[in-house]
């Protein structure tokens, strides 16, 4: 019944945590994701993100490649993705070849979008993916 | 006591199965070895365990390795399924991304990484 899974969804919101440095870009992921019903837990750096980790479970997370230097956001997605198994975890990298996606492959991240991608469409990306996910019931575990 | 871990490498050439079928003897994994994909889906239509499957890409034909990773994947309890290879391309990886392959290790392999991986990831299936 609608009435139900309105109180249910309220209850237990879909959780999304997005790390980047970026304020500006935290705030479009932000908008987007709660345009779409997600409740978004924004860090700036890995020290926020972690503390996030032991507050929240997370269904989603969008994580920069960048924190504080080029590459240091692939093992915090690759610990996300060991705590959050069916979690969707993904990352924003400057551009997708073939470093970016071994690494993507080898920290157990489902998808990479590009940095210069809009906000609205990375996150309708990743909802498509979560949805099709859910339809498949098939958690990558690594 | 945890059974021996068991791994199926899959490689055409030679010299690579041998070192890595030495390497992996050494650290204490039981080595089934494949020197075609045809051989190695042959194995894996079998009833015999792995815990990972490291196979290459290119063999009989180019790209061939993802067939024996998706058998790999069908298999139930599902193994680590690792891909290594020589010739890394967008297109390769970014299948090996869609498919949920475990890890990717390009030629010539770093090996303290790859065991570390495969160490790491057996653990974590065999844990679930």
């Amino acid at each position: 019944m609608p009435k139900k899974s309105v109180k249910r969804e309220a209850k237990f919101p879909k959780m999304a945590l997005v790390v980047h440095s970026d304020v500006g870009v935290l705030s479009n992921l932000q908008s987007s994701l709660s345009d779409r019903g997600y409740t978004p837990i924004i860090a700036r750096d890995l020290p926020t993100a972690l503390l996030a980790m032991t507050q929240h479970y997370f269904d989603v997370a969008i994580v920069s490649s960048r924190l504080r230097e080029g590459g240091d956001g692939w093992p915090l997605a690759g610990v996300l993705h060991l705590v959050f198994p069916r979690a969707f975890v993904s990352v924003l990298a400057p551009s997708e070849d073939v470093l970016t996606l071994q690494s993507a492959i080898n920290y157990g991240v489902k998808e990479v979008y590009k940095e210069s991608s809009t906000a609205s469409d990375v996150v309708s990306a990743i909802l498509a993916e979560v949805a099709q996910d859910s339809a498949n019931q098939k958690p990558r575990l690594q | 006591m945890a059974p021996k871990r068991s791994i199926l490498l899959v490689d055409d050439e030679t010299s690579i199965l041998r070192t890595l079928q030495l390497v992996f003897e050494d650290e204490g994994y039981e080595v089934a070895t494949a020197e075609s994909s045809a051989q190695a889906l042959k194995m894996l239509d079998g009833n015999g365990h792995f815990d990972a499957v490291i196979t290459d890409l290119n063999m009989e034909r180019q790209d061939i390795g993802f067939e024996v990773a998706r058998a790999a994947m069908k298999r139930d309890p599902k193994p680590a399924v690792v891909i290594c290879t020589g010739f890394a391309s967008m297109s390769n990886s970014r299948i090996a991304l869609e498919m949920g392959v475990d890890y990717m290790a390009h030629k010539p392999v770093e090996l303290s990484e790859l065991i570390s991986a495969l160490n790491r990831l057996i653990s974590r299936y065999r844990s679930l």
